[in-house]
């Protein structure tokens, strides 16, 4: 059976994958595109006994590759032809949809329009003459809602028989004199037998569209000259460059089109939007709204999951755990075999887990945030300040997650619609402190800042943005050179999200990160244990962490805490996670690791009726989390015992105090962090991430601690 | 005058689009063209970006960007 593939084609924000999901009944798949980071869906069904594949390009205004991701949609349409393309039109907006459709007409592609937002569209007053529409593209036009699901069957219909029939649309034309040079390349292009549309490459060639010359270039070879004096005659004429003129004449087209299709409404009323917007955007109440909901949004997403996380814990690690070792120990494992198994492997498990309930809220946020349409109206407000280290507006808000912790904060990068924003943005999120760093800082500022702590650790939080805005800055200069691109971003008008459209985006995400992230986190887990526990049974300085520690700590003699390997071997287990190193300072430092061996004490249905009890009370205290008012549980220090803090004292001055935990705010993010940067990134940018945070963190420790010392501290 | 200078609540129409590279493209993908009218709807509280409204649709663009747009004040 032949698989039809339809590509949806259209701006962004005009519902495209709600159309999508409409059809296939929410079989969305997410995934990236080859070879980049741009979200690509898809869905596959079946329907009266055909398979259908459908795609969702990303959105984009034209067909021109200006942006990655118009290069992956002209990539698309031209060497994979989908069997259709439903161009999705904003008909609210449809002059300037149908710039787009102008150019997916010229592709020669089946072609359906979905006049999206119809209900909208009719609510403001506007008539359409769908019928004549039709008829001038020669395209079947169908309105649609598709967050109601209206249109749907009238739409899948028309795909299936614009298929059939092999429906091609109607081609614009232009001016004589372009129309002239247009005909004359299309035949040399036919003699050189190009293998794409003819009509379409020949408008592109003229138009100098550099990706696409560079992809024809061997067919076109000594026609250049031919090619440039078109060109010439074609501005001459007109008195504009090339691409101006067949851009005035596309909206030229479109006017007299819209003037033939639509009625407007006499008034232009007054939108809710505007109204909206009176507020949001205002000069003095703007920012503070803007904080307010960020703050509201960290407040949930952290307060709200942090007794759901404690009960995952405590139920892998408390329940399982306790119930795997006493079924492995009777079958006669080895105690090494039920430490690898428990400590390594399914630790690591269970810390994947454990990020399930933070990534439902956040994604929950975000995806509130973007479709309502105020993700747009963040990054105008912002845009000032981020666009200090080149980044857009929108980059402040996974920044600030970054504070809470940095593994949702990489997945919300997914926001900015730029690659190059996306990359630099998770390449500066490590330095952002998160909650799991809070531990470390509260240990060492309550043993040698007593007096100043809450100043240290807002210092400490301080130089995390500091270094992060010159990294920025730094990186802008070298490896993102060049890649920048204008700000002009469209704001939508708000619209309230459905309930589907967001437990979509949720259950997607969520799904997407335990399977290719969770890898990563487990396999780093395995990995630690080995370090820590080889030759299995010895006491920390003869394992591999303790003669790795000890054999480079000279490498931080100038960081004022070389001589101390304990301190250096702590950070290894910190890579699990940050709040580790507190633990690993402890038991390093002289605390008797109590021997565990899991006695069954009580019974198995005992266990596991305790562990539903303690997920009732984790969701209550999770609903009082999210409503009740801001706890602050971050400066509670588990209690060491004194011999340990002592010895910790001793070997440290308050300045390499200081620089350690310096040190450890830039150093290496946790294992999930570079899971999230992997999984979204890839190999490169996780590479270019370990780079940073070895190389910064190193060189800004150095620099404070000589310098203190040559202060006098 | 450039669009950089319509203060909010102005309107006016688009003279030239000086030469400004890939931003032109994208300008008139958004339908920003010669002779459309544009208006200034906000300004950001910290004074970059602007909004403005073109072919019934917001836009947001920043000031260093509206600069190379000349406008005729209307």
């Amino acid at each position: 059976m032949k698989e039809i593939v339809i590509a949806f084609a259209g701006n962004p924000n005009v519902g495209k994958t709600a159309l999508i999901n409409a059809i296939s009944g929410a079989k969305l798949k997410i995934g990236n595109w080859p070879g980049v980071t741009v979200e690509k869906r898809e869905a596959e069904f079946e329907f009266e006994g055909r398979r259908f594949r459908l795609v969702d390009l990303p959105g984009i205004y034209s067909l021109t590759p200006y942006t990655i991701e118009e290069r992956i949609a002209q990539e698309f349409l031209l060497e994979e032809r989908p069997d259709v393309v439903v161009n999705v039109i904003d008909v609210t907006n449809i002059e300037r949809n149908l710039y787009l459709t102008t150019q997916l007409a010229e592709l020669e592609i089946p072609m359906v329009i979905a006049l999206n937002m119809w209900d909208e569209f009719k609510s403001k007053g506007f008539h359409l003459d769908v019928e004549m529409l039709s008829q001038i593209l020669q395209v079947p036009c169908v309105p649609t809602a598709a967050v109601r699901g209206k249109g749907i069957d009238r739409l899948l219909k028309e795909v299936i028989r614009a298929y059939e029939n092999h429906i091609l649309p109607a081609k614009m034309r232009f001016n004589r004199v372009i129309e002239e040079k247009i005909e004359r390349l299309e035949e040399m292009l036919k003699e050189r037998e190009i293998p794409y549309p003819l009509r379409w490459s020949a408008i592109k060639i003229l138009e100098k569209d550099e990706f696409f010359l560079e992809k024809v270039k061997k067919f076109i070879s000594g026609m250049e000259e031919e090619i440039e004096r078109m060109r010439r005659e074609i501005e001459d004429y007109f008195g504009e460059d090339i691409e101006t003129v067949i851009a005035e004449q596309r909206y030229g087209y479109i006017n007299g089109l819209v003037r033939e299709v639509l009625k407007k409404p006499v008034e232009r009323k007054i939108e809710i939007t505007d109204l909206i917007d009176k507020v949001f955007l205002n000069r003095l109440l703007g920012m503070p709204i803007f904080f307010f909901l960020i703050y509201m949004m960290f407040k949930v997403t952290f307060d709200g999951s942090a007794p759901l996380i404690d009960w995952i814990d405590g139920f892998i690690n408390g329940f399982v755990g306790k119930w795997l070792s006493i079924g492995l120990y009777g079958m006669g494992a080895p105690h090494w075999l039920v430490s690898l198994l428990i400590d390594g492997v399914l630790s690591g498990v269970g810390l994947v887990l454990s990020f399930v309930p933070l990534m439902f809220f956040l994604y929950l946020f975000m995806s509130i945030l973007e479709e309502s349409g105020y993700m747009a109206r963040a990054a105008f407000l912002m845009d000032k300040i981020m666009h200090l280290v080149g980044l857009h507006g929108k980059s402040f808000i996974p920044m600030v997650i970054g504070f809470g912790c940095n593994v949702p904060a990489v997945l919300a990068t997914r926001v900015l619609e730029s690659e190059k924003d996306r990359r630099l943005t998770a390449l500066l999120i490590p330095f952002m402190s998160c909650g799991a760093r809070l531990p470390i800082y509260a240990l060492f500022t309550g043993l040698f800042f007593k007096k100043h702590q809450a100043e240290i650790v807002f210092s400490l939080y301080f130089m995390g943005v500091v270094v992060s805005l010159i990294v920025g800055m730094i990186l802008q200069k070298t490896v993102f050179k060049g890649e920048s691109r204008p700000f002009i971003m469209e704001l939508p008008p708000y619209r309230i999200p459905t309930v589907k459209m967001l437990w979509n985006s949720i259950w997607l995400r969520t799904r997407s990160f335990i399977k290719k992230a969770g890898t990563v986190i487990a396999v780093t887990m395995v990995i630690l244990w080995f370090f820590m526990n080889i030759p299995y049974g010895s006491p920390p300085e003869k394992t591999v962490l303790g003669r790795v520690a000890r054999t480079v700590s000279p490498v931080f003699y100038p960081l004022g805490f070389g001589k101390n390997w304990k301190a250096i071997a702590a950070l290894i287990p910190g890579t699990v996670a940050k709040e580790i190193v507190v633990g690993a300072l402890g038991q390093l430092y002289g605390l008797e690791e109590e021997v565990k061996t899991e006695k069954a004490d009580t019974s198995f249905t005992q266990d596991l009726k305790q562990q539903v009890l303690n997920l009732k009370n984790a969701l209550i205290k999770s609903l009082k989390g999210i409503f009740g008012g801001f706890k602050t549980g971050i400066f509670e220090v588990e209690e060491e015992k004194n011999s340990a803090l002592a010895r910790i004292k001793s070997e440290f001055t308050p300045l390499s105090a200081f620089s350690y935990m310096v040190f450890c705010l830039l150093w290496m993010p946790c294992a999930a962090t570079l899971g999230a940067i992997y999984s979204e990134f890839g190999a490169g940018t996780l590479m270019l991430s370990i780079l940073l945070t070895t190389t910064v963190p190193y060189s800004v420790s150095a620099v404070i601690y000589n310098l203190g010392k040559v202060m006098g501290f | 005058m450039k669009l950089s200078e319509l203060a909010i609540g102005e309107k006016g129409r688009i003279v030239r689009i000086g030469n400004v590279g890939d931003l032109k493209r994208r300008l008139r993908e958004l339908g920003i063209t010669r002779g459309e009218v544009v208006e200034v709807e906000h300004v950001a509280p910290l004074g970059d970006p602007v909004e403005i409204i073109v072919k019934n649709c917001r836009l947001s663009l920043r000031k260093e960007e509206a600069e190379h747009i000349e406008v005729e004040k209307l």
